[in-house]
């Protein structure tokens, strides 16, 4: 029944959930009545969003020894994450056999627990640095941590589950899956979606007045 | 005719068993020995000393048909780590329960004045919680996977039992080298400090302050603390080391090598699951004002007298004590009243 239930209508349901919840939020943002710059263009637009959009992810001369943990921890988590997310042996085959009807070339299984390896420690340092720090205390909000704790839970099942022998523990690892994408559309996860129109626009607005930041 | 017949092979089955029951064959000469195959298996079993024979398999070991040394390393598994672990790890929780008991947190002379002392940065506190909480799932797995046939079988069944311990299995070695890498950032960050200085063996020969009066003189780190500290890196490496030797069974190693390492890896995390009882207990309810230093990195002055004074003193010749209402500024506190800030100093 158990079974039944998280693989069949919460999984429908969580997917759903996720695609509409994510959509609904690109299109607001996209739609979003913004003001019409009416401004003289100082420069190209598209020229400061594109730069924008790769220069940030090199942190800036003047600050990067103050934040040398988090760009470390930060590059550690999310890379080993994708890694694991797109290249793992058993979720290519569940994309291919759930979800899109084909796979690709999965990464050895050294290649895998060493990414996850990265993923663990880079989300570990993080979450640390944001408890221990008292301003990326005093600024972290319910939804940072439970956002930081559910990815943690998620990524704790699926190690967990490694052993594969074990359905119990698949079907554990799935239900976390599960809560994540339900609350993924609502949470500051959402970054993950709109981290780079978030840097386009950001460097847009700068290259149309000329500002080189 | 017929019952000629009959008669005759009646006759002749008789004879037979008759002749069989008078001579009965010999024994081939094999038989007459006690075990006849004991001179082969002695070679086979190799009791003495694994030795290399000749196989077209091309493989560690592949020589060897049995490993006498396997035995003997699953008869000390059992009868030692499996049956003393547990006996140490209670024996050291009841030490720190009845110390506690007579003792009671260990107070500072005077108080807590408000007054703080940064200890430790943001980043030496990361890498000692990254350290810490590694640290205790692997002790929290590893104790399951020693442990869990005796005493968690028992209690939860087979069934339960095989998924924690493959649970435990996987996620022990996969976090494994992430403890390696915490151990070499707490030796980058913290080494320097915690190298040997004079006036450490006195508060060695005393006891770290329980034998005899009068307060121990002691350093921003001091002997006990110096001492945990190379006993995490020193046991910490042989662990790690012993583990990876164990969790890549494909390089080369031999059953002896990855023997040897066990016995190694559980020896060593017993007895560094065991002593970090005692630092977490004098870290947080043991002492008064010691979990600070690892929680806002800044410790009250009055702490730093009564446990470190060397160390005081350096701080306050260089003016670097900050006011209540400094520290609380400074971690996003307001103060409600002067009063209050300056603490009861």
């Amino acid at each position: 029944m158990i079974e039944y239930l998280i693989k069949e209508p919460l999984w429908y349901f969580s997917l759903a959930v996720f695609c509409i919840g994510v959509l609904w939020q690109l299109a607001r943002i996209i739609f979003a009545a913004g003001k019409t710059d009416l401004s003289v263009a100082r420069g190209s637009a598209s020229g400061g969003a594109w730069r924008n959009v790769f220069s940030r992810f090199v942190p800036h001369r003047e600050i990067a020894p103050r934040i040398r943990l988090q760009v470390i921890g930060g590059y550690m988590f999310h890379l080993g994450l994708f890694a694991v997310l797109f290249f793992a042996a058993p979720h290519v085959h569940f994309l291919e056999n759930h979800l899109l009807g084909f796979g690709w070339t999965p990464m050895p299984h050294w290649a895998f627990i060493v990414a996850a390896q990265f993923a663990f420690f880079g989300l570990i340092l993080l979450w640390l640095r944001r408890m221990l720090n008292s301003v990326s205390r005093l600024i972290s909000t319910t939804d940072d941590h439970i956002a930081a704790i559910l990815t943690f839970v998620v990524m704790l099942t699926g190690c967990l589950a490694l052993g594969s022998g074990f359905h119990a523990l698949n079907l554990l690892h799935l239900f976390t899956v599960e809560l994540l994408l339900i609350y993924f559309p609502f949470s500051c996860l959402m970054h993950a979606f709109t981290f780079i129109p978030s840097r386009a626009f950001t460097g847009a607005w700068f290259g149309r007045r000329g500002i080189d930041a | 005719m017929r019952i000629h017949t009959l008669l005759m092979m009646v006759c002749l089955l008789l004879g037979t068993f008759q002749v069989q029951a008078a001579d009965p064959p010999a024994k081939p000469a094999e038989l007459n020995s006690t075990s006849p195959g004991a001179d082969l298996w002695r070679e086979v079993r190799q009791r003495d000393m694994p030795v290399e024979g000749v196989t077209q398999v091309q493989g560690v070991d592949s020589g060897v048909l049995i490993n006498a040394e396997g035995d003997r390393w699953a008869r000390f598994r059992i009868e030692k780590p499996i049956r003393y672990a547990p006996v140490v790890l209670l024996v050291v929780i009841s030490i720190l329960v009845l110390f506690y008991a007579l003792r009671g947190r260990v107070g500072i002379e005077g108080g807590l004045s408000g007054r703080m002392v940064k200890r430790f940065s943001d980043y030496e506190r990361v890498v000692h919680w990254t350290l810490a909480i590694v640290f205790l799932f692997l002790a929290l797995t590893g104790l399951i996977l020693l442990l869990g046939r005796t005493m968690l079988i028992p209690l939860f069944g087979h069934d339960l039992f095989s998924l924690l311990a493959s649970a435990s299995k996987e996620s022990h070695n996969l976090i494994g080298p992430i403890f390696l890498v915490s151990l070499i950032m707490m030796v980058v960050s913290f080494a320097r400090r915690n190298i040997y200085e004079k006036g450490d063996l006195t508060w060695l020969l005393k006891g770290g302050g329980f034998i005899g009066k009068g307060h121990v003189s002691g350093g921003f780190f001091n002997m006990g603390e110096k001492s945990w500290y190379w006993m995490v890196i020193l046991i910490g490496l042989a662990i790690s080391i012993s583990g990876l030797i164990l969790v890549s069974p494909n390089f080369g190693q031999g059953r002896v090598i990855m023997a040897i390492s066990h016995v190694v890896h559980v020896l060593g995390a017993i007895i560094l699951i065991a002593v970090s009882l005692g630092h977490m207990y004098m870290g947080s309810i043991g002492t008064e004002g010691s979990i600070e230093a690892m929680k806002s990195g800044y410790v009250d002055i009055n702490w730093v007298e009564a446990h470190h004074d060397r160390w005081a003193q350096q701080v306050k010749e260089n003016d670097e004590v900050l006011t209540a209402e400094e520290f609380a500024r400074l971690h996003g506190r307001i103060p409600e009243s002067t009063d209050n800030a300056t603490g009861q100093s």
